[in-house]
């Protein structure tokens, strides 16, 4: 019964007072919810897909938005976790339930060894370097083609769970348990350190703070998340192929990150949950069926025009102000901030007489 | 008079009853933006419109039509989109039958689609045996598979081989040398390695040499090296494994060099049309395995190619054999009366079907039996911006093999 | 053998360093990661080929005009698309991938995906050093070199060029010294993209033309720029050397390995970042605030 009181409490002061969070918390139970109102095979397969990219995005914002360091390859990790799922589960024959999270740590490990590699380099450098790692490591799975099934892959793995549904709802509760853990992440002091390495490592390690530790640690982070969902992307296709390491997903990741918009978890989240759907759906139509590649590009375009941090920070500007004394953000229908009483919109109607007199 | 608008009347209200019996849907599924999907869906037309004219597929006695589902897998760029429109196709627009797939890595996980649903999925595209090897494996969930074209990867070997002998054949009596020499051109992929170790075991035993193993990747777009070598080996014949567009670069560099090797041996740019103008005219002499040509295979072959030319304005490739699958699953549904699908199962794994690239037959696989003549295809030549058939000789319509000059 | 690597990684030198200088440039100068250079490579392949094979026309022409209309089109792009969102890198960033993404869609769309053959400028071939090699390669190096050397000539023998050097070296003072860092940036573009679209039209006739054409050379073209140094016009060449051997060495060499060649040219760019951290050449630019 307290429980349930705290909840409610909380519920009351964190969520609701902010329409930006009352809608998160909205499209999470319309998630849970879908299969008992709409249980379409093709809409849930969809969904499924889109959670699983979601998670993908998430973990390239955590490495890309707040620690900068922007990865090209995070196809790589991807990869990783695809391929040791499918070979524990077809070689060895562990069950899913424990391959998965094999596949997890595999891609921790990749992750600690990119960040290894990359721990000197900066900016572009690190980008363009990244890019190469998933296509060394295309070059080496074609080169041991019995051990990795060559330009086939590996086919034949076992779903998680029977019903289209039941997957539905494994990629649903992962989706949503890694990024709210992701975003709860960044969100805490461990995450201020990384946004202060992206603004300037430099001053952070003047600070004493060990930027190397840090750095190792994000990147691990995110290449067990991103492997996390490979694995369960392979199981859910049962095909685990070179089509997963590919450079067009890595750009793809980083198209739907910065579309959302960086350093902010959600945001990734968000643009997937946009972008995959309504590419899929653009491609139902028989006449520009087979432009919708184009009109994505052309619709990240023009976002990126009209709104050059990301799709969801200018959502959220335009639901939410900040409050000019103790920053934290409101709705943007109150004139008064809920926290510290301070004035949201000053009041400038009667200074425009006054303009260059001061 | 009164007659003839009885006559009408009647066809009118026989067309009319058969509009509204119902319509069976078939999907075609394959990279429409593509060459193969074109043809996928260039095929389904001929045939759809074809049977529809003549009054569609008896079910029982019911007569109804056929109507078509296009399906855009895109499964050249992308797997996952490949089985949502499976997903897609079977669920949202109800279809009964799935015939199409080109890509073997995307119809692996599209034949699990299929499956799922336990609907009959007719492959018309890819080679790769597990696809057989699961229906074997797993009879019970897989049996809806059945692949129409091309024969298994394993199976196409036989083909290339018999055809190298009549090749060697001719070179020993127009260059007077007892083992031709052979140089193995096999892009570096999963599917060429068993064609590559039956090379090199079978050759020798066929009175060849084999001077070399060269492996480009399969995007090569320069194969001088490998071609500078094989000069230097003096191979008669380059034996192509090739399926990328390292095809094109083969051809075009071979007549560039003006090399006397002839190449021979799976090139699948070479069997499209477009190869001639890819390859900037130089691709001369070029010959591989194929499937369709104006030569009497069944006696069907030769209309259909005409009349695919004259409505698409460019000759069928492999794919088009979606007519063939749509006949097939009339031919089937009649006899079985009924287009339930483990019945039209049952009935398919018995029939032997003439078609108009081949008389198949199925195995417990449900891959097509091998025979030559019957489902083994045919070899063309491009000779002067045309595709000559001149294998098998058995077959009508054959003209002979051209080698370049020495 | 050795022969046959001298003069294939001669060629593929060539190549590379057109579209690696071009990169280097737009970055030095512009601080653009242009992932849509090889696109406009590709572009002016199909516009050759167009106006090759279905207009009709000559030669020279239809390269001129390849040429000059892809350039047009590249400053096109920058004004439009490019310059609204300078100040948000990582928009400029998805921004030429998304433009990389259109052309690759209109070609396709154009064009189909088969893949298109260009007839060679020259036929036949002579013997290098014993090498048969076609009149073709020996137009494309002969037009790398000539091209690379009014390049240089360009940069340090003109006032232009002082311009584009002192905005690559630091823009806030160029800016401060009376040059217009706008117009420099839009000039250095269009001179970077008529490097790439030159090398499209020599390249065409040699490789296939298709749609996708314009991934496996950014891939390589990266590798370059980023093993020489961002930003630094030597590098890029001396780059282009290194990755062009590398790769004739490995499908020489190795005969079954040729599929390689790609991953090879990234291990070496990998191993030379983790030993240089700013490539061979680069300068370790002060945190830019």
């Amino acid at each position: 019964m307290y429980w349930l009181r705290r909840a409610w409490a909380e519920l009351r002061t964190e969520v609701f007072v902010l329409p930006s969070r009352t809608l998160v918390l909205v499209w999470a139970l319309a998630l849970l919810a879908l299969p008992a109102v709409y249980a379409d095979a093709y809409v849930l397969r969809i969904l499924t897909m889109t959670c699983l990219f979601a998670i993908v995005a998430a973990s390239w914002d955590l490495l890309a938005g707040y620690t900068g360091q922007v990865n090209f390859g995070h196809a790589l990790f991807f990869g990783a976790g695809a391929y040791t799922t499918a070979l524990l589960s077809l070689r060895l024959g562990i069950p899913p339930w424990l391959s998965v999270w094999a596949g997890a740590a595999v891609a921790m490990v990749f992750g600690f060894v990119v960040g290894f590699l990359c721990l000197r380099l900066r900016g572009s450098y690190l980008s363009l370097a990244t890019l190469a790692f998933p296509l060394i490591a295309l070059g080496i799975l074609f080169a041991f083609p019995d051990f990795s099934g060559g330009e086939l892959g590996m086919s034949g793995l076992r779903r998680l769970a029977v019903s289209p549904t039941a997957n539905y709802y494994i990629a649903v509760l992962a989706m949503l348990a890694v990024v709210f853990g992701l975003w709860l992440l960044a969100d805490s002091k461990f995450g201020i350190v990384l946004h202060a390495i992206r603004d300037d490592e430099v001053a952070v390690r003047a600070s004493g703070i060990n930027t190397l530790k840090y750095k190792l640690i994000v990147f691990a982070i995110s290449g067990a998340a991103a492997g996390f969902a490979g694995a369960l992307f392979a199981h859910s296709l049962r095909v685990a192929g070179p089509s997963t390491l590919e450079t067009a997903l890595s750009f793809q990741v980083v198209i739907w990150g910065i579309f959302g918009g960086l350093a902010t978890i959600y945001g990734p989240v968000a643009a997937v949950f946009v972008l995959y759907p309504l590419t899929e759906w653009l491609g139902t139509f028989r006449t520009f069926g087979e432009l919708r590649l184009l009109i994505f590009a052309v619709i990240v375009l023009l976002v990126l025009l009209f709104m050059p941090r990301g799709l969801a920070p200018w959502v959220r500007d335009k639901v939410e102000t900040a409050c000019p004394r103790c920053k934290q953000r409101n709705g943007a229908w109150r004139s008064v901030c809920r926290l510290c009483g301070a004035a949201l919109k000053t009041q400038v109607a009667g200074a425009k007489g006054f303009v260059g007199h001061q | 008079m009164i007659r003839s608008i009885g006559l009408a009347a009647a066809l009118a209200l026989a067309t009319s009853v058969a509009w509204a019996q119902g319509t069976i849907k078939i999907a075609i599924v394959g990279p429409m933006a593509f060459v193969q999907g074109e043809h996928h869906w260039n095929g389904a037309q001929m045939a759809r419109d074809e049977i529809n004219k003549a009054g569609g597929i008896s079910v029982g006695g019911k007569r109804m039509q056929i109507e078509l589902i296009r399906g855009d897998t895109n499964e050249i760029l992308s797997v996952p989109d490949a089985t949502n429109t499976m997903e897609r196709v079977i669920t949202r627009d109800g279809a009964d039958f799935v015939i199409g797939g080109f890509r073997s890595e995307a119809v692996l996980a599209m034949q699990e689609v299929a499956m799922d649903h336990k609907k009959l999925f007719l492959g018309v595209g890819a080679a790769h045996s597990k696809l057989g090897a699961n229906v074997e494996a797993d009879y019970d969930r897989y049996k809806y598979w059945f692949r129409v074209a091309p024969t298994k990867d394993v199976d196409l070997a036989r083909t290339l081989f018999a055809v190298m002998g009549s090749i060697a054949q001719q070179i020993r009596s127009e260059l007077k040398t007892e083992t031709p020499k052979v140089a193995l051109l096999a892009e570096k992929a999963v599917w060429t390695e068993g064609l590559i170790k039956a090379a090199q075991k079978n050759l020798p035993a066929m009175k060849m040499e084999v001077v070399g193993l060269w492996q480009p990747s399969a995007t090569a777009t320069d194969v001088t090296a490998e071609l500078a070598a094989i000069d230097r080996s003096g191979a008669h014949i380059v034996f192509t494994i090739l399926s990328g567009p390292v095809g094109i670069s083969v051809g075009r560099q071979m007549g560039e060099r003006n090399m006397k090797a002839v190449a021979w041996g799976i090139n699948v740019e070479a069997q499209k049309e477009e190869f001639w103008q890819a390859a900037a005219g130089k691709a001369q002499f070029v010959s591989t395995l194929d499937t369709y040509a104006e030569v009497e295979m069944t006696p069907k072959t030769i209309p259909f190619v005409k009349a695919y030319e004259a409505r698409f304005n460019k000759a069928p490739t492999y794919t088009a054999a979606t007519y063939d699958a749509i006949h097939l699953l009339k031919s089937a549904i009649e006899k079985a009366g009924t287009t339930d699908a483990d019945k039209l199962v049952a009935v398919i794994e018995k029939m032997e079907h003439v078609g108009t690239g081949s008389t198949a037959t199925w195995d417990k696989r449900h891959d097509l039996i091998w025979a030559v003549g019957k489902t083994a295809g045919i070899a063309v030549q491009w000779q002067d911006g045309k595709k000559v058939p001149f294998w098998p000789p058995s077959v009508k319509g054959m003209k002979p093999f051209k080698m370049p000059a020495r | 053998m050795i022969q046959d690597i001298f003069v294939t990684g001669l060629v593929n030198s060539g190549v590379y360093a057109l579209l690696a200088i071009g990169f280097s440039l737009i970055f030095g100068v512009a601080r653009i990661v242009n992932i849509a250079h090889t696109a406009f490579y590709m572009l002016a392949a199909y516009c050759f080929y167009t106006l090759l094979v279905k207009v009709g026309m000559n030669f020279v022409a239809a390269a001129l005009l390849a040429v000059g209309g892809v350039t047009l089109l590249s400053v096109l792009c920058y004004r439009l698309i490019i310059e609204p969102v300078r100040e948000h890198e990582a928009a400029v960033l998805i921004a030429t991938i998304a433009l990389a993404l259109i052309f690759q869609e209109l070609m396709l769309y154009t064009f189909g995906g088969s893949f298109l053959g260009v007839p060679s400028t020259l036929e036949g071939s002579m013997r290098v050093f014993g090498v048969s090699v076609p009149y073709q390669r020996l137009l494309i190096l002969v037009v790398a070199i000539v091209v690379l050397a009014g390049v240089w000539y360009l940069l340090y023998r003109t006032r232009l060029g002082l311009a584009i050097r002192s905005t690559a070296n630091d823009i806030e003072v160029a800016n401060l010294m009376g040059m217009n860092v706008h117009r420099i940036a839009m000039v250095t573009v269009a001179i970077s993209v008529a490097l790439a679209a030159v090398a499209g039209v020599v390249v065409s006739p040699v490789f296939v033309v298709d749609p996708f054409m314009w991934l496996a050379p950014l891939v390589t073209m990266l590798a370059i720029v980023v093993l020489g140094g961002l930003g630094s016009i030597k590098g890029s060449l001396i780059g282009a050397i290194i990755i062009g051997y590398v790769e004739a060495i490995t499908v020489f060499a190795l005969p079954g390995g040729a599929y390689l060649k790609g991953a090879v040219a990234l291990l070496i760019m990998v191993i030379v970042l983790l030993v240089r951290p700013e490539g061979l050449f680069g300068v370790a630019f002060e945190e830019e605030r």
